[in-house]
C-alpha cells in the first residue's frame, strides 16, 4: 500500500530525501523549486513512511498530508472576467493545490448572463480532461438554475459551488457548496477559509467515490508507474513546461507534441508491452503541444489480448 | 455611505449590499457617494443602482488642489491633495516642457518661466471625467451579462438601469422612479 505525503522546505540536503525515497521504492510524483524552497509531492510505501518523515524534519522542512495529489482539477467560472476573477475561482484553485491537486483555472467564452449564458463542444471537452471540474456560479437563485444547462454535458465529476442553494441541480452535480457567489476580495475571513475546506472536503469525497469505482476493474499498470518511465523519455526530460507530466487518477497529461512524439510514446515498453497497448493516447484538446494518457483496465487489456488471440484485431 | 437594497433574492441582497461597498471603497468613489439604492430583480432581469452624490462634479483647477506662489520668474506649486499629482506634473510638463519643470518633493515643484495666473486656472480634472469613474464603478458592481444599461443623470444623482437583453419600458419606468425617489429630476 503507498501513501502520497509532501514534503516542503528547504533544497538543503534535499538529495538525501530523493535517494531515500527511491531506496523505498517510492516515487516523486512532483517536484517544484522557488529560489531556495523546494516542494516534493511523493508516493512511498506505507511501512516506510515513518522513515521518511523522520528525515523530512531533520533536513528542516514540513511534512503534510496531500489527500488530492495525483488529481487534476478544472475550476471553472462563467467567464475571465474581473467580476469572477481571482476571488472566489483562484482563491478554490489554490485551496486545492495546498492539498496536492494541480489545479488549473478556465474562463468560458460566452458563460455570462442567465438567458445569454453558453458552453462550447470545445469547452466540454477541454473540461472533460480533468479528473474533476468545480463550476463557481453568482448569488441569484434563478441564475444559477438557468445556468445548469452549462453543466449538463460534462462526464465527469462536478461540484458546484454557488451562493444561494439551488433547487433541482442535484442530478448535474456531484455536490453543491452553497454560501460562496460572486467575491470582490480574497476569501480569508474565518467563515470563509472554514467555506473553501469545506470544497476541498466535498472534491475529496467526490474523488474517493471514482477511486472506489475504478478498483472495481482497476487500471492495467498504476499512472506513477507509467510516469516513471516516461521520465527517462528525453523530450520530456528536456521539457521546460512546469510539471511536463501530470498524473490523473486513470492516465496521465504529458506536455508534448502529440504529432512528433506519438509513435515513440506508443513503442514504450512497460512490463513488457507496448504503452499503445495499455493505453489510449490521444491528442489534448486545450492544445497541440500535449498528449493524455489513459491507462486501459486489467480487463480492457485481457479483452484486447483475447481478440488479438483469436485474429480480430 | 448609506446603501438600501430592494431585491427578490435574500442571499443576492446582502451579497451585493457587500460587493458594492466594497467595490466602491476599492474604486475610491464611496467617499464621494452620500446615499445608495439597488433594485435586484434577477428574475426579470431587471437590476437599478441609483447613487446620491455629495457634490455635483465639477471642474477642477490647479488651485483648487494646490497652493501656489511666484518664484522669482516661475511658479512654485504644493499639492495638497495628493491624487491630483499626477495630472497637475502632466500638465506642467506638456505646458513648459520637462526641462522648465523641477519636481523637488512628491508634493512640490518648481516651473521655470511660467505664469502664476495662467498655471492657478489649469483645469487638471473635469467634472465630467469624475461622473464618468461613478458609472464606470456602478457598472462594474453590476452582475457581468447584464449589458443593456441606461443612465439617467441630473444633479448629484446618477441612475444606472440594466438588463440583459430588451430593454423595456416598464423597465425604464421604475428605473426613473427610482431616480425620483433619490432626489432627481423627473424630466431625465
Amino acid at each position: 500500500m503507498f501513501e502520497v505525503i509532501m514534503y516542503d522546505g528547504g533544497v538543503y540536503r534535499s538529495a538525501e530525501l530523493f535517494e531515500l525515497i527511491e531506496d523505498v521504492g517510492g516515487a516523486v510524483l512532483q517536484k517544484i523549486r522557488s529560489s531556495q524552497m523546494l516542494t516534493v509531492t511523493m508516493s512511498i510505501p506505507t511501512e516506510d513512511k515513518e522513515a521518511v518523515v523522520a528525515l523530512c524534519r531533520e533536513i528542516g522542512g514540513e511534512v503534510k498530508e496531500v489527500p488530492l495529489a495525483g488529481t487534476e482539477i478544472a475550476v471553472v467560472g462563467p467567464t475571465l472576467g474581473r467580476h469572477h476573477m481571482p476571488h472566489p475561482i483562484c482563491d478554490i484553485a489554490e485551496a486545492l493545490r495546498r492539498k496536492g491537486a494541480l489545479s488549473i483555472v478556465m474562463g468560458l467564452a460566452r458563460g455570462r448572463g442567465k438567458g445569454t449564458s453558453q458552453i462550447s463542444g470545445s469547452e466540454v471537452a477541454i473540461i472533460n480532461e480533468y479528473d474533476a471540474a468545480i463550476f463557481c456560479f453568482g448569488n441569484f437563485k434563478s441564475c444559477i438554475e438557468a445556468k445548469a444547462e452549462l453543466m449538463k454535458d460534462i462526464k465527469i465529476p462536478l461540484i458546484l459551488v454557488c451562493g444561494p442553494r439551488p433547487e433541482g441541480l442535484e442530478d448535474y452535480c456531484e455536490g453543491i457548496v452553497p454560501g460562496v457567489g460572486r467575491k470582490s476580495e480574497r476569501m480569508r475571513s474565518p467563515d470563509e477559509r472554514n467555506k473553501l475546506d469545506e470544497i476541498v472536503s466535498m472534491t475529496e469525497m467526490v474523488l474517493k467515490d471514482k477511486r472506489k469505482r475504478m478498483s472495481e476493474d482497476p487500471l492495467f499498470v498504476h499512472p506513477s508507474e507509467v510516469k516513471q518511465v516516461l521520465e527517462n523519455y528525453h523530450p520530456i526530460d528536456m521539457c521546460l513546461r512546469p510539471s511536463p507530466i501530470v498524473l490523473h487518477l486513470d492516465g496521465l497529461r504529458a506536455k508534448i507534441p502529440y504529432d512528433e512524439n506519438i509513435q515513440a510514446i506508443k513503442d514504450i515498453m512497460i512490463y513488457g508491452r507496448k504503452l499503445g497497448d495499455i493505453a489510449k493516447i490521444t491528442e489534448s484538446k486545450l492544445d497541440r503541444s500535449s498528449m493524455l494518457i489513459k491507462i486501459k483496465t486489467g480487463s480492457e487489456v485481457e479483452y484486447d489480448d483475447a481478440r488479438k488471440a483469436a485474429g480480430k484485431t | 455611505m448609506d446603501i438600501t437594497v430592494h431585491g427578490t433574492d435574500p442571499f443576492g441582497n446582502e451579497a451585493y449590499r457587500v460587493l458594492f461597498e466594497n467595490i466602491m471603497n476599492d474604486l475610491g468613489e464611496a467617499l464621494a457617494i452620500e446615499k445608495a439604492e439597488l433594485v435586484l430583480r434577477p428574475e426579470a432581469p431587471l437590476f437599478i443602482f441609483s447613487v446620491r452624490l455629495r457634490a455635483e462634479p465639477v471642474s477642477k483647477t490647479i488651485a483648487d488642489v494646490s497652493s501656489l506662489r511666484e518664484e522669482g520668474s516661475g511658479v512654485h506649486i504644493t499639492i495638497t491633495d495628493e491624487r491630483y499629482a499626477p495630472d497637475i506634473l502632466g500638465a506642467m510638463w506638456s505646458m513648459y516642457g520637462r526641462n522648465s519643470v523641477d519636481q523637488q518633493t512628491r508634493f512640490d515643484m518648481s516651473v521655470a518661466d511660467a505664469d502664476l495666473e495662467v498655471v492657478s486656472k489649469t483645469v487638471i480634472a473635469s467634472g465630467e471625467e469624475a461622473l464618468k469613474e461613478i458609472i464606470g464603478s456602478v457598472w462594474r458592481s453590476m452582475p457581468e451579462g447584464i449589458k443593456v444599461r441606461h443612465v439617467f443623470i441630473s444633479g448629484t444623482v446618477v441612475t444606472v438601469v440594466a438588463t440583459e437583453e430588451i430593454m423595456r419600458p416598464e423597465f425604464m419606468k421604475e428605473g426613473a422612479r427610482v431616480h425620483v425617489e433619490m432626489g432627481g429630476s423627473a424630466d431625465v
